[in-house]
C-alpha cells in the first residue's frame, strides 16, 4: 500500500461515526436502487405476462391487413402448414386459433355491439386465462355448440344471466347475413373493463358455421414459455412462414405491436421511477458533499502544516479523492451485495401486493410480484451513485489546491 | 296528402315543361321538393345493390317500400341464403329481422354508424335520410349545366345543436329536381363519402336516377351501387306495412 493510500485509509477512520454514516448513506442508496430497479423490471414482466394471458397472447399470426382493418375477409387459411411450423418451435408453450367479427348481440331487452369470438375451448385454456376468469356459470366445453361466454359488463348491459338466450346478428365472410341464437353458459370478469364490456365467446366450430368461415380463422395466438423467447420465436416463424408458398401475406405480431398501450404505460412508469431515482442520488450527493466539506474545514490547519512541510497540492487532492472513493466503493459494494440478496429473496418468494390489487388489476396484475435481478438492475443504479459521489468529492478536493499554508495554519 | 300531390304534379310539370326559375330563390324548397320528388308520396321498388371491393363483388336484390320522408321497409330477395332478411325504419328507429333465427333486433344508437349489410351505406344514412331536410340550412353556391339543364350546387350546413352525422353536405340538384350527387363531409369539413347518379331513366312514370353509386372519397375500386330495376309510386301505403309484424313476414 502506497503512503498516500495508507494516509487516506487512516484519515477515513479518524472520525469513525461520520464515516460509517456516509458509507451507509451510499450503501442504502445503492441498495434501494438495485432493489427498486429489479422490482420495476420484475413487475413489468408480470404485467406483460398477465396482460397477454387475458387475450392477446405473446404473439399472433394474422393476415397482413387484418390488424388495421379488422375485416372478416382477411383470414388465415392453410392452418395445417402453420401448425406444422409451430409444433417444431420448442419455445412455444401453446397456441390456439380464433376467429372474430363485430356483431349485434341482443337479449330480450337490449342490443349492443360486441366482438364475437370463436374459440377452441380446450386449446384456449392453454393460451389465455379465460377459463379461470369465468365467475358465473361454466367455461365452454368441447361439445358445446350454441353456448356462449360473455364479459360481466356486457352481461350487465344486456341484462342477461346464465341460461338466457342471446341473438347474434352480423355479417359472414361471404357477405351474407350471419345470425344465430346462443345460450349464456358463463360470465367472465377479467378486471379490464374494455375486455369485459365488448367480448363474447362462442365455440370456433359454431362461429365458422354461422359466419361462413369454411374452416378458416383470423388469428393464431401463441404463448411462449418466457418473455425473452418472444423475439427468437417471432424470427423463426417469420422465416418459416415465408418459405411456405401461401397465396396470402401473413404477418407475425408480438405483444408490443398487439398492445401498444402496455409498452407506453411501462415507459411512463419507468420515467416516473427515474425521477425518483434522480432525487435519491441527488440527496446522497449532497450528504457526501457535506461530509467532505466538513472534513476539509476541520482539517484546514492540518492541510496548512502539510503544505508548509512541502506536500504538493496535487498530492493532497489525490489523498482526499482516495478517501472519498474508498468510502464510496465500500458503500456501493455493500449496497449491491445486500440489495442483490434482498432482491433474490423476493425473487424466490414473491411480493404480496393484495393490498394494492384494485389499482394493479387494471394492468392485469393480481397476487404476487416477483422482482427480477439482472446485470442492468444490479449495476446501473450504483454506477450512477459512483459518478455523482466522485463529482461531489471533486469540489472539496480541488478547493485544497487554493489554500495558502500560512493562512491555513492560522485557521480556527 | 293534397300538398304532395301538388308537389308531384309540379315536379312532373317541371320535367315536361322545363323549369321554373322562380324556385331558385328558395333553396330549401328545391331540396325539399327534390327529396319528395325522389321519394314520392309512397313508393314500391326493387333495387339491385352491388357491393364492390377490390377482390370481390356481391349483388343483392332488395325490395323496398317507402312512405313519406320517414318510413321505409327493405327486404332481401336474393341471394337465397339471405332471403327474407329485413330492415324496418320508422322515424329514426331501425329494426332488423332475420328469418333463420326468427328474431327482430332493434339497432341500438351505438350501432347506427355501422355499415348496413356490409355496404358503403351506414345505418344512419338510411335512418337519418330526412335529416338533410330538418337539420340543415341550405345555400346556393352556383350553377352548372347537365344535359342542357341547369344544375344547382347547394351547400348544406347543420343547424346549431342539430343531432347530425355530417358536418357539411354538398348537393347537386338538377332543375327538374333530379338529385345528381351528394357529398358528405365530416365535422372538420373534410370530404368522406360521395353519392353520385350514374344513369337517369324513365322509371315509375317520371325521370329518375336509375343507378346510384356511393363510395368513399379517394376510393375508386370500393363502392356500393344501387340499380333500380322497378319503381312504382303510390299515393299511399297502409300503416300496417311499416310495422314489426310486417317486417317478420316481409314476403310480399
Amino acid at each position: 500500500m502506497s503512503i498516500d493510500a495508507k494516509m487516506a485509509w487512516r484519515n477515513i477512520w479518524r472520525n469513525t461515526r461520520r464515516t460509517i454514516l456516509t458509507i451507509s448513506a451510499i450503501a442504502f442508496a445503492s441498495l434501494l436502487l438495485v432493489f427498486m430497479l429489479s422490482f420495476q423490471f420484475g413487475s413489468y414482466e408480470t404485467m406483460i405476462n398477465t396482460s397477454v394471458k387475458i387475450h392477446t397472447g405473446h404473439l399472433q399470426i394474422q393476415a397482413a391487413e387484418y390488424r388495421e382493418k379488422r375485416n372478416i375477409r382477411y383470414i388465415v387459411s392453410d392452418l395445417n402448414n402453420i401448425a406444422a411450423v409451430l409444433e417444431n418451435i420448442p419455445q412455444i408453450a401453446s397456441y390456439t386459433y380464433r376467429a372474430q367479427a363485430f356483431s349485434l348481440v341482443s337479449s330480450a331487452k337490449r342490443t349492443y355491439g360486441a366482438i364475437v369470438t370463436g374459440i377452441d375451448p380446450a386449446e384456449e385454456a392453454g393460451v389465455s386465462r379465460l377459463k379461470s376468469l369465468v365467475r358465473q356459470g361454466a367455461y365452454l366445453s368441447g361439445e358445446d355448440t350454441d353456448q356462449a361466454l360473455l364479459g360481466s359488463l356486457l352481461a350487465r348491459n344486456l341484462h342477461v344471466k346464465i341460461g338466457d338466450e342471446l341473438t347474434i346478428l352480423g355479417q359472414g365472410r361471404d357477405g351474407s347475413i350471419a345470425a344465430t341464437v346462443v345460450k349464456v353458459k358463463g360470465i367472465f370478469k377479467s378486471g379490464i373493463d374494455d375486455f369485459d364490456r365488448s367480448f363474447l365467446q362462442i365455440p370456433l366450430k359454431t362461429f365458422q358455421d354461422v359466419y361462413a368461415m369454411r374452416g378458416m380463422v383470423h388469428e393464431v395466438v401463441i404463448v411462449a414459455h418466457s418473455l425473452s423467447d418472444v423475439g427468437p420465436i417471432k424470427r423463426t416463424i417469420q422465416k418459416d412462414l415465408s418459405s411456405l408458398s401461401t397465396h396470402q401475406r401473413l404477418v407475425t405480431l408480438d405483444w408490443d405491436e398487439l398492445m401498444p398501450g402496455l409498452r407506453q404505460s411501462i415507459e411512463m412508469d419507468l420515467i416516473s421511477g427515474l425521477i425518483f431515482y434522480i432525487l435519491l442520488v441527488l440527496v446522497v450527493a449532497f450528504s457526501i458533499l457535506n461530509t467532505f466539506l466538513m472534513a476539509i474545514f476541520e482539517r484546514t490547519k492540518e492541510f496548512g502544516v502539510l503544505l508548509a512541510i512541502g506536500t504538493t497540492p496535487g498530492r493532497l487532492t489525490k489523498v482526499l479523492l482516495i478517501e472519498s472513493m474508498t468510502m464510496a466503493a465500500i458503500g456501493i459494494a455493500a449496497g449491491i451485495i445486500v440489495g442483490s440478496l434482498l432482491t433474490l429473496y423476493f425473487q424466490l418468494h414473491g411480493f404480496d401486493i393484495s393490498g394494492a390489487s384494485e389499482l394493479l388489476s387494471q394492468f392485469g396484475i393480481t397476487g404476487r410480484i416477483f422482482p427480477k435481478l439482472s446485470w442492468i438492475s444490479a449495476t446501473s443504479g450504483p454506477t450512477a451513485v459512483l459518478i455523482i459521489t466522485f463529482l461531489a468529492a471533486l469540489y472539496p478536493a480541488l478547493k485544497v489546491r487554493k489554500m495558502k499554508p500560512v493562512e491555513a495554519m492560522r485557521a480556527n | 296528402m293534397k300538398r304532395t300531390v301538388i308537389i308531384s304534379l309540379m315536379a312532373l310539370f317541371s320535367v315536361l315543361a322545363g323549369f321554373s326559375r322562380a324556385r331558385a330563390e328558395d333553396v330549401g324548397t328545391i331540396v325539399e321538393d327534390s327529396f319528395n320528388y325522389m321519394r314520392g308520396k309512397s313508393s314500391v321498388s326493387t333495387v339491385i345493390m352491388t357491393i364492390h371491393r377490390p377482390s370481390w363483388e356481391r349483388k343483392m336484390t332488395i325490395k323496398a317500400w317507402t312512405r313519406g320522408q320517414k318510413d321505409s321497409l327493405f327486404y332481401i330477395e336474393s341471394p337465397p341464403k339471405d332471403h327474407g332478411n329485413g330492415t324496418l325504419k320508422r322515424g329514426r328507429e331501425m329494426w332488423m329481422y332475420n328469418p333463420k333465427i326468427n328474431r327482430i333486433i332493434k339497432v341500438p344508437p351505438s350501432m347506427m354508424s355501422q355499415s348496413w349489410m356490409g355496404s358503403d351505406f351506414s345505418n344512419n344514412d338510411l335512418a337519418k335520410s330526412d335529416s338533410l331536410l330538418t337539420d340543415y340550412t341550405h345555400s346556393i353556391l352556383g350553377t352548372e349545366t347537365h344535359d342542357g339543364k341547369r344544375v344547382y350546387l347547394i351547400k348544406s350546413m347543420p343547424k346549431t345543436n342539430a343531432p347530425v352525422v355530417w358536418g357539411m353536405q354538398k348537393l347537386k340538384i338538377r332543375e327538374d329536381l333530379i338529385w345528381l350527387s351528394e357529398e358528405f363531409y365530416d365535422e372538420d369539413l373534410q370530404p368522406v363519402k360521395v353519392m353520385t347518379t350514374l344513369e337517369i331513366k324513365m322509371l315509375g312514370g317520371k325521370l329518375y336516377p336509375k343507378v346510384w353509386r356511393m363510395h368513399e372519397v379517394d376510393e375508386t375500386d370500393t363502392y356500393t351501387e344501387l340499380t333500380y330495376t322497378s319503381l312504382e309510386f303510390k299515393s299511399n301505403l297502409p300503416d300496417s306495412l311499416f310495422s314489426q309484424t310486417s317486417l317478420r313476414k316481409a314476403r310480399r
